[in-house]
């Protein structure tokens, strides 16, 4: 529990240094992002956060869809004119989901052809 | 700069998240009850796709504000707690990324490439297909973003200007979509090494597609950890600087 507590509010002040940094350097990137940035730059020069960190980042992550309900449910309340547009939408996102698989098989595959197998 | 406007910055930030918390109220029990339901019923059905928890928690809360005629801004207000803790959620990603981080010594270059090439490419089909069905630029806004991991998509979405829950939704789709096509699209190139099946699967299908990797082995999802993380980095700095080339 204090280990959920304490990570919690490392990973809250990460987020309020990214929100900050952003605003004072007028960076045109997320402020949430630039947090996660430095947690990482931290991160990869010293270990010592990590233990604190482990219990709270894996339980975020593995509810992070019910972070996500109440925005989702919005999409019911989105009327008429999004709902219109809703099939092409759909088409829209599984056809590019589709080519982009596709397109990054292919650039890999080229890619390991002309270094050789890569193990 | 002047100190005055850093502490005045400073102080937005903090009642922002103030007032997220602040206004948390009974809403979020419908939350997390629908969640529940929703999280058993997935796990129930053998985690099938179609039955991802936000397919199912989203229509019940839908129809539970019907009957007791509660509006979504009210909804919406009294789930503070989870839209304040999406923050803290996106900087929790740098764990398990710094995990991986060790996994690009050997594989640089082919791997930067795959990533950069792939990235590009699903946000780059997805803006053009959108001009192409001549749909609105909101539209257009909204979707930006749907391959990269919700979390950052959403705070991207923020920035550029868009629809916050239409965004979330078509995240979902491309997801859910990934990872029912990629098993096809593996087949037919014989894509058989399972660290680049993972990281197509990170690219395009962000955290769904990286808990599919998961399930097929843990250097499958760690190689999916990779790719959703990078893209999800990469398009936060080039969108919202780019986006502004596909409005006319």
């Amino acid at each position: 529990m204090k280990k959920l507590a304490v990570g919690l509010l490392i990973l809250v002040l990460f987020q309020w240094l990214g929100e900050w940094g952003v605003k004072a350097l007028e960076l045109n990137i997320p402020g949430q992002l630039l947090g996660m940035i430095l947690l990482l730059i931290v991160l990869s020069v010293n270990k010592s956060l990590l233990p604190w960190l482990e219990t709270t980042s894996s339980q975020l992550i593995r509810f992070i869809a019910l972070l996500f309900v109440p925005i989702t449910t919005g999409a019911f309340f989105l009327g008429p004119e999004i709902f219109e547009q809703l099939p092409q939408i759909l088409a829209v996102l599984i056809i590019s989901t589709l080519l982009a698989q596709w397109f990054m098989a292919l650039v890999i595959n080229k890619l390991r052809g002309s270094n050789g197998r890569d193990d | 700069m002047g100190a005055m406007t850093e502490m005045a910055d400073m102080t937005t930030i903090l009642l922002h998240q103030w007032q997220l918390l602040s206004t948390t109220s009974w809403p979020l029990l419908l939350t997390l009850a629908a969640f529940g339901i929703a999280w058993w019923t997935y796990n129930r059905s053998g985690r099938a796709s179609l039955l991802h928890p936000l397919m199912v928690a989203t229509p019940l809360i839908y129809f539970s504000m019907q009957t007791i005629d509660l509006d979504f801004a009210a909804y919406y207000s009294g789930n503070g707690i989870l839209n304040w803790l999406l923050g803290p959620a996106t900087v929790a990603l740098a764990v398990p990324l710094s995990h991986q981080l060790r996994q690009l010594a050997g594989m640089f270059k082919p791997l930067t490439v795959a990533l950069l090439l792939g990235g590009l490419f699903a946000t780059l089909s997805a803006l053009l297909l959108v001009k192409l069905f001549g749909l609105s630029d909101v539209v257009l806004l909204s979707l930006a973003a749907k391959s990269v991991t919700s979390p950052i998509a959403l705070s991207i979405v923020e920035q550029i200007g868009g629809l916050r829950s239409l965004l979330a939704v078509a995240t979902m789709v491309t997801g859910l979509a990934g990872i029912v096509m990629a098993k096809s699209i593996f087949h037919l190139t014989q894509l058989e090494d399972e660290r680049w099946q993972g990281l197509i699967l990170g690219v395009t299908a962000h955290a769904i597609g990286t808990a599919k990797a998961f399930e097929s082995s843990p250097r499958c999802g760690a190689f999916a950890t990779l790719g959703m993380g990078i893209n999800g980095i990469l398009t936060a700095i080039v969108l919202p600087a780019s986006i502004g080339l596909f409005i006319i």
